[in-house]
């Protein structure tokens, strides 16, 4: 049970980081190699404000979230201001995430412990939350998404210098779009760093952004519930797959390899995973108000 | 005062000189042609007042406004609405959802009352809904609100992009070859139908560009005659028409035999 517990946590906690992603890279079309660095950022904050300065768990998550969005300044003005195309934005990301990780290697501050990192983070994280936060965060990225802010950051993915004669701030949306991000990565990094209850800054590597982003690719551009899903798929699979020792790394890339090649839009994009249930209840609904209607004819 | 003035344009392309010391006029209201051979500058002529390339020299005021160096989302804001030679509508979206781009290019509400869909933020999402309805229904597409924009037909595309564009509410609109790559019907449908769009909104500028000589012909009261970056000529269609020149640039000169 702890086991799968244990999964299950770490599952939520991609999830978490995730539905930022997803408006960053499926939705205005940005790609992040680097955004390890604001789970990194995010678990730092979180971490010292609840052991040095004993923060309620939520609020401390929050800030943490909020100084990694803050932060996310750093790269994002400079990069997205000149229009730097997205490959660029990918590799100054890459570039972000690396410098994030060395200088925290080298704070000699006590509270940040160096390369060394922290211990004895109170252990808040349990499965509740883990599955509440979560939950909630997948509710209020649908909310973004399907609202105005949403609807602009598809029109820059799709036609981005035509957008601009139309009206829209590019610069201005993109930012707000990173900052989403990094603010959920922050969180996911918080919820991490809780779980745990130490943290070395090696932890937050180009391997957990990689990690992320094909995620976001596999679960679906301009879809939330895809990418939650594969995610979840993807903490699953190597458990899953454990029985076959090192060949499971071999048949995940085979099964990445598979699903781009016969959906490269990834498993769910342009849907939602309850899409279906939600036609389903108004198909009943409008059959019911026409049987009552005919009853009444 | 003219509501668009651009005085002594210049756009160059490192050694190309796309359009070249164009100064032109247009009063609120009118609907203006611009045509010209291939190449003549015309889509570049758009591109400088729109902010999308750069004058290299002049300037282009708009209602006493000089545009000059501003951000493209910012000139739109003042009221210049454009569509595209290449027809860019957003594809995967529903044709009301593209319309509402137009119509609220800036988000009314922040992004915190988004993430909690706040009461408000529902409200004027389904107001944003409502209008971009009306918008279509103004072009008469409405039937086809919850079709894929991109798996619309052609011509349908055509009134969508424009439809997009009317629902920014611009005192200027920039049509640039809204009857390209449509045969004769087709095209009268266009004619017919920016007809009305000007008729039912007399403040509205329009400036067309076209090849179609009989769009152009049909809707004008006044051209512009563009060629290699320069101003040919202006006037009335039926001047145009009749102009030496405007005949010189689009069909060639007669090759003088030694009898003559």
């Amino acid at each position: 049970m702890g086991y799968l517990e244990g999964i299950a946590i770490s599952a939520s906690i991609n999830i978490v980081c995730i539905c930022g992603l997803v408006i960053l890279t499926g939705y205005i079309g940005l790609f992040s190699m680097g955004h390890a660095s604001f789970m990194c950022i995010g678990a730092y904050a979180a971490a010292i404000l609840t052991k040095y300065y004993s923060f309620p768990f939520i609020i401390a998550l929050l800030i943490g979230g909020a100084i990694a969005a803050l932060s996310s300044l750093i790269i994002g003005v400079p990069t997205l201001r000149g229009k730097m195309s997205a490959d660029c934005f990918a590799i100054a990301t890459l570039g972000f995430g690396e410098a994030v990780r060395i200088i925290m290697s080298n704070i000699s501050h006590p509270y940040f412990g160096g390369a060394r990192g922290m211990s004895g983070i109170p252990a808040y994280m349990n499965l509740g939350w883990a599955l509440a936060l979560a939950f909630v965060s997948i509710v209020l990225t649908l909310n973004y998404a399907r609202s105005q802010h949403g609807k602009l950051a598809l029109a820059i993915r799709d036609h981005q210098d035509a957008s601009e004669l139309i009206g829209i701030n590019i610069f201005r949306e993109k930012i707000k779009c990173l900052m989403y991000s990094a603010f959920f990565c922050g969180i996911g990094g918080g919820m991490m760093a809780h779980y745990y209850t130490y943290m070395v800054p090696n932890v937050f590597n180009a391997t957990i952004s990689n990690n992320l982003l094909t995620s976001v690719v596999l679960g679906g551009v301009s879809s939330v519930t895809g990418p939650a899903m594969g995610t979840a798929i993807l903490t699953f699979l190597p458990e899953v797959l454990r029985f076959l020792s090192n060949w499971r790394l071999a048949i995940y890339g085979l099964v990445m390899v598979l699903i781009m090649r016969m959906r490269p839009e990834g498993l769910l994009a342009h849907k939602e995973i309850h899409q279906p249930i939600v036609q389903l209840v108004r198909f009943i609904r409008s059959r019911t108000v026409r049987s009552t209607d005919s009853g009444r004819g | 005062m003219a509501q668009l003035e651009l005085k002594n344009l210049s756009v160059h392309f490192g050694g190309v000189k796309a359009v070249q010391n164009v100064s032109l006029q247009i009063e609120k209201g009118e609907f203006r042609g611009l045509i010209g051979p291939n190449g003549a500058g015309k889509t570049t002529v758009f591109n400088a007042v729109t902010g999308a390339a750069q004058p290299t020299q002049g300037e282009i005021y708009f209602e006493g406004t000089k545009l000059n160096g501003m951000r493209p989302d910012k000139i739109a804001h003042m009221g210049i609405a454009r569509t595209f030679q290449n027809i860019r509508i957003y594809p995967k979206m529903t044709a009301a959802e593209n319309v509402a781009i137009g119509l609220e290019s800036y988000p009314s509400y922040n992004a915190f009352s988004a993430m909690l869909r706040l009461p408000h933020v529902v409200r004027r999402d389904k107001e944003i809904k409502r209008l971009s309805l009306e918008y279509l229904d103004r072009v008469g597409i409405l039937e086809y609100k919850d079709h894929e924009a991109g798996a619309l037909p052609y011509g349908l595309q055509r009134k969508l992009e424009i439809a997009r564009a009317m629902a920014g509410n611009p005192k200027l609109l920039f049509l640039d070859e809204p009857a390209a790559g449509m045969n004769t019907q087709e095209g009268l449908e266009m004619v017919t139908f920016l007809k009305e769009l000007h008729s039912n909104n007399t403040d509205l500028t329009i400036v067309l560009i076209e090849h179609h000589l009989e769009v152009v012909m049909q809707l004008c009261q006044t051209i512009n005659v563009l060629n290699l970056g320069s101003l040919l000529a202006y006037g009335t269609p039926k001047e145009v028409q009749c102009n030496p020149d405007v005949i010189k640039a689009y069909l060639g000169e007669r090759r003088k035999t030694y009898g003559e």
